[in-house]
């Protein structure tokens, strides 16, 4: 394995500022490594520090990461965990992403370049998780909590640094999303009614696995009202279904994050995810006449014309594909609220367990320490 | 002020070999050959190139291929159909 300190020795490896915060910051926003928010400077010690909870080769790219197809490195991906705020123990769940977008179904490149206001939503599952503090309960989607918000930028930054995923010339996103600044969740496991989405995966309970998702921001479901399972699931089909939504078009995988509480309610006569699943996309549904003469001419008659070139107007548009592709997880706080994630549509999830080097799971971020 | 050193964050642009192609143009005319991306649109502003493309050169013929989806690359099945039944491509976007 090459050092770390051979390693900074090539050619273009490292450069050199004046050493100042305000001047570190206007120097790495000049140069374009940036998301726009101050960073941590990226020191040879402090990635160091970084990638002291890396078992894997530092010169070894776990990703090349589109539209630049550059090579992320463990030693270049340190280096944008370090400006994004990690800890060193983060920085095995930042490679671990990166990875799983890797995989051809996820559609990197697609999501990295496209018009569409999508991010990887980054869905944390198993013991892993909770040992480096990410947060699963109140505010989840929010502010205030390093490890999501660390974690999550760091990834992006990486996305934006190392793939050149530069607005307006790699990264077409017309209006973009806050979300691309980090949108990094852990599950509620303990307050869910449900097994976890790791185990529905087919993961033992106690692997660590992140799941990523081609993922919109997130939109409210508010239910204050509903004391049955029919209840709260007929407000969260009413606020699915909408016309200008990719999942209406293309394939995907939108995700819906519900509440604790509202998870308790529907569990509470005994529906399976399965059978929620289906509830939901049996009636998110729109009518193809609510969308626009061009859209169904173009779109529904000329385009997906194996399906509708005949089809008539009454014909139901459902907000995903397969009843099974809607991924479901519980997160959040206390509350009468849940959240509907939309996504690019023309992606699939990833989802991707913690491992050593030597393949085997990780059942503590410890067990990848060096030394 | 004191200088520090930064680990670049970046990653270069890796080394391509880019390919010269070995085919000529037929001295009957060019094959053209069209991926259409799926865009919206996009099949109308190709069709107005390979009209205008005609009016400029001798064209033997024309293939079009299309992919599925325009966020997803073109197949190899698809990429080496137009390399053998075409001697250029046009490959375009609309929205």
């Amino acid at each position: 394995m090459s050092s770390l300190n051979a390693l900074l020795k090539a050619p273009g490896a490292m450069v050199e500022c004046d050493d100042d915060p305000e001047a570190v910051y206007e120097f790495l926003c000049s140069k374009g490594w940036s998301d726009g928010l101050p960073v941590i400077p990226p020191t040879p010690e402090r990635v160091e520090r970084m990638l002291a909870y890396c078992d894997r080769d530092f010169d070894k790219a776990v990703i090349k990461v589109p539209p630049r197809f550059g090579a992320a490195t463990p030693v270049r991906v340190a280096a944008n965990a370090v400006m994004a705020g990690c800890k060193p123990e983060y920085f095995p769940l930042v490679l671990l992403a990166l990875e799983a977008m890797a995989e051809e179904q996820y559609n990197l490149y697609g999501t990295q370049a496209t018009t569409h206001p999508c991010t990887p939503m980054l869905i944390f599952n198993g013991p892993v998780a909770k040992q480096v503090g990410l947060n699963s309960g109140h505010n989840v989607m929010g502010n205030y909590f390093r490890a999501n918000a660390a974690i999550g930028r760091a990834v992006r930054l990486s996305l934006v640094n190392i793939g050149a995923a530069i607005p307006g010339t790699g990264d077409m996103a017309t209006a973009g999303t806050p979300a691309k600044f980090t949108f990094c969740v852990a599950e509620n496991e303990d307050n869910s009614p449900w097994e976890p989405l790791h185990v529905e995966l087919g993961f033992p309970r106690d692997a660590s696995t992140v799941t990523v998702v081609a993922a919109e921001g997130p939109h409210n479901v508010n239910d204050h009202e509903s004391i049955t399972p029919e209840g709260i699931l007929t407000m969260v089909a009413g606020t699915m279904p909408n016309t200008g939504s990719n999942n209406a078009y293309y394939e995907g995988q939108p995700v819906m994050a519900f509440g604790p509480e509202h998870a308790a309610t529907v569990a509470s006569g005994g529906m399976t995810k399965k059978q929620v699943k289906q509830w939901l996309w049996e009636r998110a549904t729109i009518p193809m006449s609510k969308f626009s003469q061009e859209g169904i001419d173009r779109r529904f008659r000329r385009k997906l014309a194996d399906q509708f070139a005949n089809a008539p107007l009454d014909t139901p548009i459902h907000m995903w594909q397969k009843p099974d592709d809607l991924i479901i997880i519980v997160t959040g706080g206390a509350g009468k609220h849940s959240q509907w994630v939309p996504t690019f549509g023309n992606t699939r999830s990833a989802t991707k367990a913690l491992k050593r080097a030597d393949g085997e799971l990780v059942k503590s971020v410890e067990e990848l320490k060096r030394g | 002020m004191g200088k520090i050193f930064l680990v670049v964050p970046d990653a270069p642009i890796e080394d391509v070999v880019q390919l010269k192609s070995n085919r000529t143009l037929s001295s009957g005319g060019i094959r053209l050959g069209i991926l259409d991306n799926s865009k919206a649109n996009a099949d109308h502003l190709l069709n107005l190139i390979i009209e205008g493309v005609k009016k400029e050169y001798k064209v033997d013929s024309v293939v079009i291929k299309r992919k599925p989806t325009s966020s997803r690359p073109a197949t190899d099945q698809v990429l080496d159909e137009l390399a053998k039944e075409a001697d250029l491509v046009i490959s375009a976007m609309a929205d």
